[in-house]
């Protein structure tokens, strides 16, 4: 652990170096996803529901999923961008080192610029659980649960960017992957999954098990006919998604080809 | 100290689709076939051996220190580093071997080297005491300390070579594997380089494996030389044994201005009228080059000397040519 913060230091000064750009991009995100959200409240304003769902339910959904995903982006950079690793051939040097390689990368991931979502992520969920208290439903509950379900949340999107970087074992590049696997399941977490075609859900219920995130359990915390246990599902998912992940990892370490010179 | 018994390594190269979804494609559509990197590969290196691990571009040595050092997986074989296996138990393996790959640097690149030294003294639970130890006495033989405190992409490539073989050995490994550690490097550098890894070797009993491509790294360096060759191993033995059996001959070629007095010539001097040049082979260390130069200069006035040293790749070809198919193994 003491090793990790040092190696996280270390990173955060690297980035520092770069200060105009780190302040600029970090911006420049934190823009781009305002307006993704003004888009979606534009329409929520006009059609008032969607399926039932109302703006302030929508905007739960929405929040804890950008949240969860710029948790992964600030704390798991290197995962996500795993491919560097493998085109590179750099995964060799973590390969010798006395430190798991998985932990190495870790120690490195820190990656302040996509904190933005974070942050906004809390905006948007104070409004809309303020519009909920505002309407008679009781969010204790939900306020009660948000540890749990941003914690679950971003380790489900980890075991996702996880399965992910380990296909680069094989193919060494994953960016082809990633809107398939990470970026568009989590913008579909954003939405009441009974929008979407039986097909899609199967997926989004069980191999890109985001439909737990925060749909699930806001089936239960906003009396939409869920039962208690429900909230359980949602760390045991994470749980169950971050061994499969970890094994899936373990098993292409042994298949890692290198690169030439 | 290192051990390999019927190494073995296929590749299964895939071809690759370009444009869009590349990687999915490929994946998809695997057409792939298997290529033998290395093949029932084995060797042994003592304690405080030296050994060039030599061979042309694609002959498996990369692939070969990558097993050793737990990179890759073999397919076949068993390898033993320090008494371990490199893939089974790698954290023991990592704690007693220090890897410089001469093409990219193990510094983390936006830091000082003083930083890295000390992120990687931790990873290896270096104690204080040992890395001070290790500090004052590789920093002083490298020289490192004017720019110990320079981020690393600004280095030069031979104060970045330095700086990481001060990191490879902060935390005392027995073994080092060296990765083409002269590449790009000039005279001065190379030099350099040379002298510290033979002191390392002479007074510390350290044991190495080096590849290169550079003649003067094996003669001036290395007790023992593995020849591979489309991963197979064709030589193991001394350089001076490889030399009784192969003569490595250099080429001196000297462009004359004017006449030539051709019956000056040395012995086996290939006189050519046309470019006015004689080219004459000679071996460096039974014959010393200045008298062959001077010599030279009493057939005609010379407008220009070259010495090509002797190539690797020309010694392996031929150890093909004279069909010596049995492989000469030191036992």
């Amino acid at each position: 652990m003491a090793l990790y913060w040092k190696l996280i230091r270390a990173s955060v000064a690297a980035q520092m170096e770069y200060k105009f750009s780190f302040l600029f991009s970090t911006l420049l995100m934190m823009v781009l996803q305002a307006l993704d959200f003004l888009l979606i409240a534009a329409i929520l304003l006009k059609f008032d529901t969607i399926k039932g769902w109302n703006l302030y339910e929508v905007g739960y959904l929405y929040a804890i999923s950008m949240m969860v995903l710029s948790l992964y982006r600030t704390l798991c950079n290197e995962i996500h961008a795993f491919e560097k690793y493998t085109v590179q051939g750099e995964f060799d040097q973590l390969l010798t080192r006395p430190v798991s390689p998985l932990l190495n990368l870790f120690s490195r991931s820190l990656y302040l610029h996509q904190i933005g979502g974070f942050l906004q992520g809390i905006v948007v969920l104070a409004v809309s659980l303020w519009g909920l208290y505002g309407q008679g439903v009781s969010v204790a509950k939900a306020l009660w649960f948000l540890p749990v379900s941003i914690v679950s949340g971003s380790l489900i999107v980890l075991a996702l960017g996880l399965a992910t970087a380990t296909i680069a074992f094989w193919t060494v590049r994953i960016a082809d992957f990633l809107p398939f696997t990470v970026y568009a399941p989590i913008n579909a977490s954003s939405y009441p999954m009974h929008i979407y075609p039986g097909w899609l859900k199967g997926l989004l219920f069980s191999v890109l098990p985001v439909a737990f995130i925060a749909y699930v359990p806001s089936l239960y915390l906003f009396d939409k006919g869920g039962a208690w246990w429900y909230l359980l599902l949602t760390p045991l998912v994470a749980a169950v998604a971050l061994g499969l992940a970890l094994a899936f990892w373990r098993f292409g370490i042994k298949r890692y080809h290198s690169t030439g010179n | 100290m290192i051990r390999a018994e019927g190494l073995t390594k296929y590749y299964r190269v895939t071809e690759r689709k370009t444009g869009r979804f590349a990687a999915l494609r490929t994946l998809l559509t695997a057409k792939s076939k298997l290529v033998t990197a290395v093949s029932d590969m084995n060797f042994e290196i003592p304690r405080g051996g030296f050994v060039g691990y030599i061979g042309p571009n694609g002959a498996g040595k990369s692939t070969t220190i990558k097993m050793l050092t737990g990179i890759l997986h073999p397919d076949g074989g068993r390898v033993e580093v320090a008494g371990f296996s490199p893939q089974e138990q790698r954290k023991e393996v990592a704690q007693r071997m220090g890897v410089v790959f001469g093409q990219r640097t193990q510094l983390w690149w936006d830091l000082p080297c003083k930083d890295s030294f000390e992120l990687l003294a931790a990873m290896y639970k270096v104690e204080r005491r040992e890395y001070d130890k290790a500090m004052s006495e590789y920093a002083s033989l490298l020289d490192i300390g004017e720019f110990i405190d320079t981020p690393v992409r600004k280095l030069s490539l031979g104060q970045r070579m330095r700086a990481d073989l001060v990191a490879a050995l902060l935390h005392n490994p027995e073994i080092l594997f060296l990765d083409e550690p002269t590449i790009g490097l000039d005279v001065v550098a190379k030099t350099r380089i040379r002298s510290f890894l033979k002191e390392l070797n002479q007074a510390e009993e350290k044991t190495i494996l080096l590849t290169t491509h550079d003649m003067d790294d094996i003669e001036q360096l290395c007790k023992q030389i593995i020849i591979i060759n489309h991963g197979q191993k064709v030589y193991d033995g001394t350089l001076e044994e490889l030399r009784e059996q192969y003569p490595m001959p250099s080429l001196l070629d000297v462009e004359f201005h004017g006449f030539v007095n051709e019956a000056h010539l040395p012995e086996g001097a290939q006189y050519d009228p046309t470019y006015n040049r004689v080219k004459v082979l000679f071996d460096k260390v039974t014959t010393r080059p200045m008298p062959l130069i001077d010599r030279l200069g009493e057939c005609a006035e010379v407008r220009d000397i070259q010495i090509q040293t002797p190539r690797i790749e020309e010694v392996i070809r031929q150890i093909y040519q004279e069909g010596h198919a049995a492989v000469k193994v030191k036992s």
